[in-house]
């Protein structure tokens, strides 16, 4: 088990479009994923669980990441999070 | 009888039509259980309705073409996902499973259960979002009663619901919807951003709609005041054809200024760019008939992240603000970045002394080895795509213009062994911001293809006026003769070596200065694209030749009040 802190950078937080680039991201690994914000848990892999966190430019995320591919999972959702998803700022 | 309903305004636009009421999928679900016996068939029911949506979105998605394409593609995504999502399928299965719920009821419950942790959100955006999963719900449940694509044969009717898909919304103004009314919904939905940028009236939050409006009433929706006239009388529909009138008036003269090319009142041809940072402005350039990006800002890519831009996310940046613009030549800016821009990569000096006279611009680029060069080859790249020019910031000197040149030319040959396809010639200017490369132009304006003024740092450097510093007020101004000189000087040096000459600073952008800068010689402007427009009809009514033949009477001014009284002559002319 792997966990990593992040934060949310991008300016509108992860809003939908984030979120559908990070489920999106995972869908290709085997390992399960869960975002950790705010007193809640999310499975990362559900698009609409992402979007309950409500997570705003600047929140806190642990991220959680277990099984076969989970080293390359967690430096994968680091860089998209670093990258702020590829959003113009 | 008349009645009038206000709602949130989401899109603007006036429109009359006939209300087509759609009546929500799952509002009315009352509590339903199903034997246990037939658990399977319900699942089954249920997958079954929802791979229908599947295909369906699928379909939808084929057949979108065009720039709406990109756009109405992402919702479809999004939702194409939700459709997928494990929790909320896990969570429609066990209530199948477990309570026995009818696939109806189990949608509703699912729901309802969403619902209530969005309601608890504090920010507007993100409790918004219950839409998209509200949509989809509602699509998902049309579906289990074979009801999708229900509002066929809607040309010239108002759509009254209590909510819309954004994929929806692409089709039903195909379809010939004149406007849309929901119940339900907000200003910052997906819908209601898509809405806008089909020019489709839209209405949302409409209390008690549903309730009220009849299938095949008359309504009036104004989309900019959020209401809708139920039965209108006399008065509303000559309000009505006033907004209309309105509307198509400055619909009319801003069709005609996107399509017709920029002259002068006497004819002369005047390239009016805009400058662009983002995707958005280089959409919003383009739609508005920008002639071309005369300034492309690249430090967005530098100050989003800790780390660097790698040439691959650059080149893709550069290469999608090409192919946005479709064969209209882009001027690319190389990075200008200073102590005085937060910086989290940690490039530029942190506690200049004066950070608008340090490290920054081109000096910053050239003193890093590998910046300038990760910069420029995904800059070439690009250049495989459509017309690019390269301009340096805060040039001074020959030598640094020399240095960039050799860099340029040098990576161009790599990038050809290396197989890309790059432009046989990519054009490289300098900005002239800084006095001395006014003075020394003459000196270096072989070694250039066209320069481009910066209005805001050249005030600020002649008049030595801090431009930040609100406490000098007008003393950071156009209107200075000094300052008028030197441009003046710039722009009839380019025209003698026939060069592009053009100006970028925000003066540009303020068409009461355009005659002044038409008079000094320029003949490309670089504006803000929410300056276009503006911009562009005053040229239409100038006489440049006029203004040109004033140029000496211009440059005799001796303070701002002669200069002022200048500009006051041109319009009274």
């Amino acid at each position: 088990m792997i966990e990593r802190d992040l934060t949310v950078s991008n300016r509108l937080g992860l809003h939908a479009r984030a979120t559908a680039k990070l489920v999106q991201l995972l869908s290709g690994y085997r390992s399960s994923a869960t975002l950790i914000a705010k007193g809640r848990e999310v499975n990362a892999k559900s698009i609409m669980g992402v979007m309950l966190l409500a997570a705003g430019q600047g929140t806190q995320i642990r991220l959680r990441v277990e099984g076969e591919d989970e080293a390359r999972v967690a430096d994968a959702v680091a860089a998209l999070f670093e990258r702020s998803f590829d959003e113009d700022q | 009888m008349r009645q009038e309903l206000s709602g949130l305004a989401a899109s603007r636009g006036s429109a009359l039509g006939r209300a087509r009421v759609r009546l929500p999928h799952v509002v009315d679900v009352v509590a339903e259980y199903i034997d246990p016996a037939d658990v399977d068939a319900e699942l089954a029911r249920l997958h079954d309705a929802i791979d229908r949506v599947r295909t369906e979105m699928h379909a939808m998605r084929d057949r979108l073409q065009g720039a709406l394409a990109h756009e109405v593609g992402e919702f479809l995504d999004l939702h194409a996902l939700l459709l997928d999502d494990p929790e909320l399928l896990h969570g429609l299965d066990e209530l199948i499973r477990t309570d026995h719920s009818s696939a109806d009821y189990a949608l509703r419950q699912q729901r309802d259960r969403i619902a209530a942790v969005f309601a608890r959100m504090d920010d507007d955006y993100f409790r918004s979002r219950m839409d998209d999963i509200d949509q989809v719900i509602a699509r998902v449940h049309a579906s289990l009663h074979r009801r999708l694509d229900d509002t066929t044969g809607v040309a010239g009717e108002v759509l009254v619901t209590d909510n819309v898909a954004p994929a929806e919304l692409a089709q039903l103004q195909q379809q010939g919807v004149v406007a849309i009314v929901t119940s339900s919904g907000s200003a910052l939905s997906h819908s209601a951003i898509l809405a806008r940028s089909l020019h489709l009236p839209m209405v949302v939050g409409v209390p008690g709609l549903l309730q009220r409006v009849n299938d095949g009433d008359a309504l009036i929706v104004d989309g900019g005041a959020g209401t809708v006239v139920i039965e209108p009388r006399a008065p509303d529909l000559r309000t009505h054809r006033a907004q209309l009138r309105a509307q198509s008036r400055d619909q009319r003269e801003l069709n005609r200024l996107r399509r017709q090319p920029n002259r002068s009142r006497d004819d002369v041809s005047i390239q009016v760019h805009a400058n662009a940072e983002s995707r958005e402005g280089v959409a919003e350039a383009h739609a508005l008939g920008a002639t071309g990006i005369g300034l492309y800002r690249t430090e967005f890519l530098f100050l989003r992240s800790n780390d660097l831009p790698e040439e691959q996310e650059q080149f893709q940046a550069y290469r999608d603000l090409v192919l946005g613009m479709s064969g209209r030549p882009v001027t690319i800016r190389t990075l200008d970045l200073g102590a005085d821009k937060a910086d989290r990569t940690g490039l530029a000096l942190r506690d200049e002394p004066n950070p608008a006279m340090g490290m920054r611009g081109i000096r910053l680029s050239l003193a890093r080895t590998g910046l300038l060069e990760t910069q420029l080859r995904a800059i070439l790249r690009a250049s495989g795509y459509g017309p690019v020019r390269i301009l340096l910031p805060m040039v001074t000197m020959r030598e640094e213009v020399r240095a960039v040149r050799a860099e340029l030319d040098r990576i161009a040959a790599e990038l050809r062994r290396e197989g890309h396809e790059i432009a046989p010639h990519v054009a490289l200017g300098t900005m002239i911001e800084v006095p001395a490369a006014a003075i020394a132009l003459s000196g270096f304006i072989s070694d250039i293809d066209f320069v481009a003024i910066g209005t805001n740092d050249l005030i600020q450097y002649l008049l030595a006026a801090d431009r930040n510093n609100d406490a000098l007020g007008e003393l950071h101004t156009l209107l200075h003769p000094a300052v008028l000189r030197v441009m003046r000087d710039v722009l009839l040096l380019a025209k003698k070596h026939a060069i592009p000459a053009s100006v970028c600073g925000e003066i540009a952008g303020d068409a009461r200065f355009s005659p002044l800068l038409l008079a000094l010689g320029l003949e490309e402007f670089s504006v803000h694209p929410s300056s276009l427009l503006e911009v562009r009809r005053t040229i239409r009514s100038c006489d440049v030749h006029a203004l040109r033949a004033s140029a000496p009477s211009l440059m005799r001014a001796r303070d701002r009040a002669q200069i002022e009284q200048w500009m006051q002559r041109q319009l009274a002319s």
